[in-house]
């Protein structure tokens, strides 16, 4: 089988997964009662009407008197041209709130994952070739306790330290301050921090493991015997071929955890982005928000592992494209 | 060879392999074993405890209604769960002596690893023991903010202190070592509550995980085909769904539980280690020994459940056990949001209760989220440790 094949193969299969994805969404919503509709049909029985009248025109309105697979082919339809609903709370369509809500994780989410990416392969890189050094093993401590530690606790133990008592950040999260001051560097600094701790471990973990497997190498040996430099052995002939399985591990593993991370470390610091915006989805019961925002993070895990495949079969030209 | 050389002259004397009885032969190793009886009891009796709770019993009484024990769905869960760790990890242990032996002093070199095994056990007795004798944490606001034994808070904070007042603070007690929450809760109490539920969602989740991973692996690579593909592909897909934007849509439709959260994290966590099992199981299965069981006519479930599935245990024990620390935090996570069960008092929800008070009552969040962080940290130590030990490739690097 070619390359392109294999690719073209690789994103029918995230389509498919979409599709499941939104067809099992579809079921949760369809067989789940309405709790919309009890209140609305219980307010209507206490001010004398019907409550079954009622029940029918909020239905016909909604169009949840259809037959299922009208309203499954409605469903998709909707999904598919970005029209994902209004949101009751915010009074806003669903796809406006969560643009809105984007920027602000990204504010940290992306300054995060620089320097998680960068640290992290380099602090892994730096292990492997001082292997069983005191830095070594200082490096290995400060992976597991980023491995270990919860983030949300973390995160709280911070804001008070070096908010409250120390009082070098602000408590609350400011949305008026403009994207590049110090005001706004200030309070996504402890987001930063948190999130990058939580990414950084596993990278630097993986890292390590990857490039000792080169370290030992003949190529490696080769290279130091005809008296090649250092710096020059590190990058060219460890970091290149570890790259590799490196990249596939940086999209489809970071991004779980980015995803994961970032909805408690928002909940936490108050901040107003995609995590935030679900959990008060969550909270008010705005149930079309609440889909939104938990889609889109299922669609972005598919599209990671859909990019780490595609990555992976690009970078190393000794990929087999068979079936296994 | 030895047949070659075997002289016919002294065949009276000595059993040949012509004279092996293989009928006889078949039959002791079929019958039943005295282990296999006691560990098919140990099921039985399980099981029908089970139908009585379920089936038989009045619906809304206690199980044993003398005692006043009633067991719910996750309590049966985690007895099943104890019971398997019991016959299928204490029991083979202590039946290979040597092998546990060699095993024990691979493990003993990674001394963080011993002490978060002893940490770990100390956990599990605990959690195990308390909720039986302790009454569950309540809410009693004259008890609030009640400091930790050996520290001491301005005496304004608690409505009334427990301990001794001297010098306009309050003291703590032994009533309380670890103190009391804004709601009067007793934090070590809370605690003790905790562990079990961290042991039940990280114990009972790996559970399913291995279960089905171990089915599902060793068939993929055993049968292969499209047995093989079908499987594979759905992991393909699970392996993208996120488990935990499930489960917030879940609670969110039904209300969260700690049986549906541990039973959604059981069901969709095992695709990655599947797949760790077929790789393993496709290399074994071209190995010697199991073509020689199936040369012999050894059946499918034979050859899988003898020599393919005791090859791969070991990576998928590593596996496992590295999986266990990030279920506990989901599960702290989710209560952490209160999206967790209500009903349930985790370490997560102690220590979002402690959240605003953090800079009066630091206790409240601290206390917990130390457990809770050390928790983690040793099973990710102990996994470090096993895949040191049990994985033979890695023999060597970690020396």
């Amino acid at each position: 089988m070619s390359m392109t094949t294999y690719i073209l193969r690789r994103v029918a299969w995230a389509v498919v997964a979409s599709l499941i994805v939104l067809t099992l969404t579809f079921m949760l919503l369809y067989f789940t009662p309405d709790t919309q509709l009890a209140e609305l049909q219980f307010q209507a029985a206490q001010a004398g009407d019907d409550p079954s009248e009622i029940g029918e025109a909020y239905e016909s309105y909604y169009g949840y008197d259809q037959p299922i697979h009208v309203q499954y082919v409605d469903f998709m339809g909707n999904m598919l041209s970005l029209d994902w609903g209004w949101s009751e709370t915010r009074a806003q369509p669903v796809t406006t709130a969560i643009a809105d809500a984007i920027p602000y994780s990204m504010m940290y989410g992306v300054p995060s994952v620089i320097i998680s990416t960068v640290l992290g392969i380099a602090i892994g890189l730096y292990s492997a070739t001082n292997q069983y050094t005191r830095s070594d093993y200082a490096a290995t401590f400060f992976a597991f306790f980023g491995l270990s530690i919860p983030d949300f606790w973390f995160a709280i133990i911070l804001l008070v330290i070096f908010g409250v008592m120390l009082g070098w950040v602000p408590i609350l999260f400011d949305t008026s301050v403009a994207v590049f001051s110090l005001e706004n560097a200030q309070q996504l600094i402890l987001p930063i921090i948190v999130l990058t701790l939580s990414s950084i471990a596993s990278l630097m973990r993986y890292s390590r493991a990857e490039a000792l497997e080169y370290v030992e190498a003949e190529f490696v040996k080769t290279a130091k015997a005809k008296g090649v430099e250092g710096r020059r052995i590190l990058t060219r002939h460890i970091f290149r071929p570890a790259s590799v399985p490196l990249a596939t591990i940086l999209v489809g593993d970071l991004l779980g955890i980015i995803l994961v991370s970032s909805y408690l470390i928002e909940v936490v610091y108050g901040i107003p982005g995609l995590g935030m915006l679900s959990f008060r989805a969550i909270i008010n019961q705005d149930t079309p928000l609440v889909m939104g925002t938990v889609l889109l993070p299922a669609f972005l895990t598919i599209i990671g592992n859909l990019a780490q495949d595609v990555a992976y079969t690009v970078l190393d030209p000794r990929i087999d494209y068979g079936d296994s | 060879m030895s047949v070659d050389t075997d002289t016919h002259g002294s065949a009276g004397s000595r059993e040949t392999f012509e004279d092996v009885d293989w009928e006889q032969v078949d039959d002791a190793h079929r019958s039943l074993s005295l282990k296999a009886i006691i560990i098919a009891s140990i099921y039985t009796v399980f099981a029908a405890g089970v139908i009585y709770d379920y089936v038989i019993k009045t619906p809304g009484t206690d199980t044993i209604g003398t005692l006043g024990v009633n067991l719910q769905a996750l309590d049966w869960l985690y007895i099943l769960t104890l019971l398997s760790i019991l016959c299928f990890v204490v029991v083979p242990l202590y039946e290979n002596k040597r092998m546990t032996r060699y095993y024990w002093r691979q493990f003993r070199k990674n001394k963080a690893a011993v002490i978060s095994l002893i940490y770990l056990g100390i956990i599990f007795v605990i959690g195990s023991i308390g909720p039986r004798f302790l009454d569950r944490p309540t809410v009693n606001p004259s008890n609030a903010y009640q400091p930790p034994v050996f520290m001491s808070v301005e005496e304004w904070m608690p409505v009334e202190c427990a301990g001794e007042v001297s010098g306009g603070r309050c003291h703590g007690t032994w009533a309380h070592p670890l103190g009391t929450t804004h709601e009067g809760k007793d934090i070590l109490v809370s605690v003790i509550y905790g562990m079990e539920v961290s042991m039940q969602v990280g114990l009972i989740a790996a559970m399913i995980t291995i279960t089905i991973a171990a089915i599902v692996g060793v068939s993929a690579a055993y049968f292969g085909g499209w047995i093989d593909a079908v499987l594979m592909r759905y992991v393909d897909i699970q392996i993208t769904f996120p488990t935990f934007f499930l489960y917030l849509m879940v609670v969110y439709l039904y209300g969260g539980s700690l049986f549906s959260m541990i039973v959604i994290f059981g069901l969709l966590g095992w695709g990655g280690i599947a797949r760790i099992v077929r790789s393993e199981a496709l290399q074994r299965r071209e190995e010697e020994y199991v073509l020689a069981a199936k040369n012999a006519g050894a059946s499918s479930y034979w050859t899988m459940r003898r020599h393919l599935l005791p090859n791969v245990s070991n990576s998928v024990i590593t596996a496992v056990t590295l999986l266990i620390p990030g279920l506990i935090l989901f599960e702290a996570s989710l209560a952490f949001l209160g999206l967790g069960d209500p009903t349930v008092p985790s370490w997560g929800e102690v220590i979002a209760s402690g959240r605003d008070d953090l800079q009066y009552a630091w206790w409240i969040s601290t206390i917990p989220g130390v457990f809770l962080f050390f928790t983690i940290l040793a099973f990710n130590f102990i996994g470090d440790a096993l895949r040191d030990a049990l994985d033979p490739r890695s023999e060597g690097s970690g020396e």
